[in-house]
């Protein structure tokens, strides 16, 4: 049983039937789902949730499909680490890692709002999906589009890693790659989106698709036993997360299942592509478009469709933003790897970094909890980190060698790291 | 004939200029405001646009010339 009304547009509130819909046809404004809240409370309770398996279906109810889901059976319920060895090093009293770089199926936060898509495609009859990306959203099509017997059309920039067209290329999709700068994959893909009737994940069934992303903030509160942190750092390409994540907060609120939700919300970007950044540094009411230059490829949207909201967002929050360079993206990639044993992709380094400027800026404090939000697995993005790693040592097969080495001092290189230190 | 649906954000120093009726006039296209905002430093026009493909392409052009920033109202679809 599906809780949808049906669409309804950001702008002017127009309401619409839930379909193959994402403007609004008179002001062109983006559509968001509409729920019947009422009928939710009635039937969906914490005691409800007891008895169901831990993915991010234990919530349909809140997620805009009307039959069983279709892929994405294991996604989601990712792991929320109470991080005491980073909480040490940031110098926080409490703080906590929610963990999507080891979501199902392909180690991304993506696959949560790629399960709704595909499942919500399959709803609508669509025999095809489609994607434009250059990493983690092609990844997860690619696989859960394979797994439900969908037919998926995946367009890449030509020239992108070997090792991310292989991450997409071994599910067997139609997999284009398009020689053109940004902007002309965008516009390629746009006019493809347009003149076929394909399921475009983040095109025509994005009101749906973006849903999938309030798992994320229901499981956060469910995994702090329904209370929120009063700090909460995202990292952000598009801005949906940042928008979804509110809207989970408060529909909990409404339901009954939180006292209060007060989080305050942080943006987090990397510097060569930050225009959410930007405008909510700068006060601003409009998003700037930029032309992307960060190593966090999979935050590298430089004309975001849900900017201005996450702008709102974060204003309406009490919350802040931040940017990282590619070097602080890097040192925070080695520093969650090094405290916490998470090798986290760039966004994640990007997260973290961000939150690490704000707390030493004083703009988190110290002494309140945080989340902070890691989207992507750090395999995925091994070249950016591998120049700044130590060389290999390399000893003979005997244990003299061996002993060798550590008689020239390999253990106190270790304690030397200062990071290692503070809790060794 | 073809449509287009576009974003135009017109910086602070070019509020004042009629620069979306010049494109129409001098383009042959017609333009249909869905929605606008014009703040103190800013201007947003939501527009769809009503001509020949080339006029079109010539008229956003000219657009990006003067100095608005024009963009598609799905943003980037590259995620």
């Amino acid at each position: 049983m599906s809780y949808v009304l049906g669409l309804k547009c950001r702008e002017c509130g127009r309401e619409y039937p839930k379909d193959v819909l994402f403007v609004c046809e008179y002001c062109f404004g983006s559509l968001e789902v509409n729920y019947d809240y009422k009928a939710i409370k009635k039937n969906l309770t914490k005691e409800t949730l007891l008895g169901r398996p831990k993915n991010m279906w234990r919530y349909k109810e809140l997620l805009p499909i009307d039959k069983d889901p279709a892929v994405g059976l294991d996604s989601g319920y990712t792991p929320l680490i109470k991080a005491n060895n980073l909480a040490r090093v940031l110098g926080v009293r409490e703080l906590y890692l929610k963990d999507d770089s080891v979501n199902h199926p392909t180690l991304s936060f993506k696959d949560r709002v790629v399960s709704v898509a595909i499942s919500k495609a399959r709803e609508f009859g669509f025999d095809t999906v489609a994607c434009a990306s250059t990493g983690n959203l092609a990844n997860s099509v690619s696989a859960q589009a394979a797994s439900c017997g969908l037919k998926a059309y995946i367009f890449i920039p030509a020239d992108l890693e070997t090792g991310k067209v292989v991450a997409s290329q071994i599910y067997n999709p139609n997999l284009i790659g398009i020689e053109g700068n940004y902007d002309e994959v965008n516009r390629l893909c746009s006019e493809i989106a347009s003149r076929y009737r394909w399921a475009f994940v983040n095109i025509n069934i994005r009101p749906f698709y973006a849903e999938g992303s309030k798992s994320m903030g229901y499981e956060i509160a469910e995994q702090l036993d329904w209370k929120l942190p009063k700090h909460i750092v995202v990292p952000s390409a598009g801005g949906s997360l940042i928008t979804k994540l509110w809207k989970s907060f408060k529909e909990l609120k409404e339901l009954g299942f939180l006292e209060k939700a007060d989080t305050k919300v942080y943006c987090a970007q990397g510097q060569g592509c930050a225009p959410i950044v930007t405008a909510i540094k700068e006060k601003s009411e409009v998003i700037r478009p930029v032309k992307p230059k960060t190593i966090a490829k999979s935050l590298a949207i430089g004309n975001p469709a849900d900017g201005y909201y996450a702008v709102d967002t974060v204003r309406k929050s009490g919350g802040f933003a931040e940017e990282a360079s590619d070097e602080e993206i890097v040192e925070a990639i080695k520093l969650l790897a090094k405290t916490e044993g998470i090798f986290t992709e760039t966004a994640g380094g990007v997260t973290l970094a961000a939150a690490k400027k704000l707390i030493e800026q004083g703009i988190i404090p110290k002494d309140e909890s945080i989340v902070i939000c890691i989207t992507g697995n750090g395999l995925k993005t091994l070249e950016v980190v591998t120049k700044s790693l130590p060389r290999l040592v390399k000893i003979k097969p005997n244990l003299a060698s061996f002993e060798e080495h550590i008689k020239n001092g390999a253990h106190q290189k270790i304690s030397e790291n200062k990071v290692i230190e503070y809790y060794i | 004939m073809a449509k287009r649906i576009i974003k135009l954000t017109f910086p602070k120093d070019l509020i004042k200029e009629p620069l979306t009726f010049t494109m129409a006039k001098k383009y042959n296209i017609m333009p249909n405001i869905r929605r606008a905002k014009v703040t103190e430093s800013v201007g947003e026009l939501v527009l769809e646009l009503d001509g020949q493909e080339q006029d079109l392409d010539k008229g956003v052009e000219f657009l990006k010339k003067s100095g608005v920033i024009v963009e598609s109202i799905v943003g980037d679809v590259i995620g």
